[in-house]
């Protein structure tokens, strides 16, 4: 027993160059946000545009991965629930044109609607749960026209936005603040995810028996998970109607949930790198279905080939690194 | 010191379980002194993984009671790391996608930053029972406080929150309490693997490992929330002799109270101070283990079936 404590000099030398470093959250953050920067500068007035909104998805797919591939919980209404912020955002700012009160409206209303369907998820396993996720992804766009009075039905509403401060161009503002709202979300969650609580959530996924015997509350795990990727998602609705100064509920379709959901798988589940290869194919493959489309001149075909290309990617990639884009990198060093 | 410890830590009476028709347990009683070893045997089916369900509030007893301390005790199963009840699962239960070491740190919470030796903690907690009732005021509320861990700075434990703040503060803490937190957490994860000869393989995934390595590993997690009361339900399944050894001299010395549910009875007459026997849920024999090897019953019900 004293010799617990007794560590030989190899053992710990070992076990210390096995030990994966951890990179504090905030270097890749403000890396990232100098890059980001940067880009603004030399980019292009559209591809500024395209890249403000690989930001603002890869807000919504940074709490994505967390909820579904750190703690296992599967959900289909994350189109949804951006809406939710998307409409919440609309609406206060129409009302009282104060961005940061909009915000925060819109992803207090989006937290709350987290915590009701959170609260039913943690009850539901599987199919159930993606069933209920599903359900809320259906019903929320149709309360748009069923209230048509304050939601404008199909047509939606446009937003009142204050113009970009001093000589920026729009496309430039845009991917500020998108970034500046993606990059703070992710480091909060790297932040969030880095020691017991990211531990929790992945027992809780691995063996829930197991992780409630080890003192983890799974119930309250769960709802956490499904709350902060809700209020993720619910900035990010923020951020596509700051971008197309307009909400309506043809912009959160079924097929933007599953796309997200296929995103981070694609990206590579549970890591935030992997939201981030996402985010990007999110932006890159639609736009890669547009020209394509044009170019065979049917306007018909985008919508669907864009969620073909998708379904390729996802199987060739799934055959050719099961855990996702963001694995490659490190089976590679492995390898060497 | 010891004339405060309630006679049982814990105690069944008289608890029945029925799953429909079939009675899993039928009218079974036992007390678990502090510090004492006690195995659950029987053949397959007895009930003994049920009776632990019933400890651990995964199955809730359709008649009967159980006491924590002298107290009427509901379980549930997320308090008990709090308790500091520890229980292994028969056969492997770990996190595939984290790696050993975190498995074990996941039973590490935040109550549980304590001076490493076992026996001292064990010392520090009896001399401390006024400020262990505090805590059963929590306990037998019934209802989820979800305090999560605080209780030790409530009910103050005013030795071992000195000796805790005085090993913080000893260490230059560079990242702040969060990181120490985690640093202490990985140590004593650490220290609780090298206990179970498991360390070499701190940061590789269990998924891949053999058997009985896993076994070390689900044994350690359990060991690294210092329990009080350890649960091992079959913990030599799978295991080599040798092991098996090993595991009798880390159950020996644990100074825990120990529950075992186990099939090799070599162990269980080697470690055990007391043993119940179960047979197709009643109790047909407790005792210690010269008698139970004596009892007629037993050997009829048990052993025979077995050989
Ligand atoms: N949750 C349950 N529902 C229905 N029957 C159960 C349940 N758990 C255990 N049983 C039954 O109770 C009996 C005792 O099982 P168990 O306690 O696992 O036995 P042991 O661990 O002694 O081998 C078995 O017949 C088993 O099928
Ligand atoms: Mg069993």
């Amino acid at each position: 027993m004293t010799g617990v404590l007794q560590k030989s000099p190899t053992r710990s030398g070992q076990t210390l160059a096995r030990r994966r470093r951890r990179v504090p959250p905030l270097v890749p953050i403000i890396l990232g946000a100098l890059l980001v920067l940067a880009l603004t500068y030399v980019l292009p007035p559209f591809r500024n545009y395209q890249l403000a909104t690989v930001g603002a998805y890869f807000t919504v797919t940074a709490g994505l991965t967390v909820l579904t591939g750190l703690n296992g919980q599967l959900s289909l209404g994350h189109g949804a629930l951006m809406a939710t912020g998307a409409y919440t955002f609309a609406l206060a700012q129409n009302r009282w044109l104060s961005m940061p009160l909009s915000v925060l409206a819109a992803i207090l209303t989006t937290t709350l609607a987290g915590v009701v369907i959170g609260l039913a998820a943690a009850r539901l396993r599987g199919p159930y749960l993606a069933g209920l996720t599903l359900a809320v992804a259906v019903v929320v766009p149709s309360v748009t026209s069923t209230f048509d009075e304050t939601f404008n039905s199909d047509m939606g509403l446009s937003v009142a936005l204050d113009p970009p401060p001093g000589v920026v161009p729009m496309e430039q503002w845009q991917a500020w603040l998108c970034w500046a709202g993606a990059l703070v979300t992710a480091f909060l969650l790297a932040t969030l995810v880095r020691g017991r609580f990211g531990r929790d959530l992945r027992a809780v996924r691995d063996d829930e028996t197991a992780a409630r015997l080890a003192g983890v509350h799974v119930a309250r795990t769960q709802v956490i998970a499904f709350v902060v990727s809700a209020a993720c998602a619910g900035l990010a609705g923020v951020l596509f109607a700051f971008l197309a100064q307009s909400v309506s509920p043809g912009a959160f379709p079924l097929t933007l949930s599953l796309f997200l959901v296929m995103a981070i798988v694609i990206g590579g589940l549970g890591r935030l790198v992997g939201a981030l290869l996402g985010a990007v194919l999110l932006v890159a493959l639609p736009a890669l279905a547009q020209t394509a489309s044009e170019r065979s001149g049917s306007q018909h075909l985008e919508g669907n080939l864009a969620l073909v290309i998708f379904g390729v990617v996802l199987v060739v990639v799934m055959l050719a690194a099961p855990g996702g884009l963001a694995s490659i990198h490190t089976n590679f060093r492995r390898k060497r | 010191m010891s004339t405060k410890i309630p006679d049982h830590e814990l105690a069944l009476d008289h608890i029945t379980v029925r799953f429909g028709g079939l009675t899993a347990l039928d009218d079974v009683s036992l007390r678990v002194p502090a510090g004492r070893i006690v195995g659950v045997i029987g053949p397959n089916g007895a009930g003994k993984t049920t009776l632990f369900n019933v400890i651990c509030g995964f199955v809730t007893p359709t008649a009967g009671e159980i006491t924590l301390d002298g107290r009427a005790w509901r379980p549930r199963p997320h308090h008990l790391n709090r308790l500091g009840i520890a229980r292994t699962l028969q056969g492997v239960g770990q996190f595939s996608g984290l790696t050993v070491l975190e498995n074990v740190q996941v039973g590490i919470r935040n109550r549980h930053s304590r001076q490493p030796s076992e026996r001292g903690w064990r010392e520090s907690r009896h001399s401390g029972q006024p400020s262990e009732r505090g805590e059963q005021g929590d306990w037998h509320s019934g209802e989820p406080s979800e305090r999560g861990g605080q209780e030790g700075r409530h009910s103050g434990q005013p030795s071992e929150q000195g000796e805790h703040e005085g090993r913080h503060s000893g260490q230059p803490s560079r990242r702040g309490w969060r990181g120490g937190r985690e640093k202490r957490s990985e140590q004593d994860a650490l220290d609780a693997l090298e206990r179970c000869g498991a360390a070499e393989y701190a940061y590789e995934h269990p998924g891949a490992l053999p058997y009985a390595i896993r076994k070390r590993i689900e044994l350690a997690r359990a060991l690294a929330s210092r329990p009080r009361i350890l649960m091992l339900d079959e913990p030599a399944g799978g295991l080599d002799a040798d092991e098996i050894q090993w595991l009798a001299g880390l159950i020996r010395d644990t100074d825990t109270t120990v529950l075992l549910v186990e099939h090799h009875m070599d162990l269980v007459m080697a470690v055990c101070d007391e043993i119940l026997v179960l047979d197709f849920g009643k109790p047909i024999a407790l005792g210690p283990p010269v008698e139970i090897s004596a009892n007629e019953k037993v050997t009829e019900a048990y052993l025979g079936a077995v050989a």
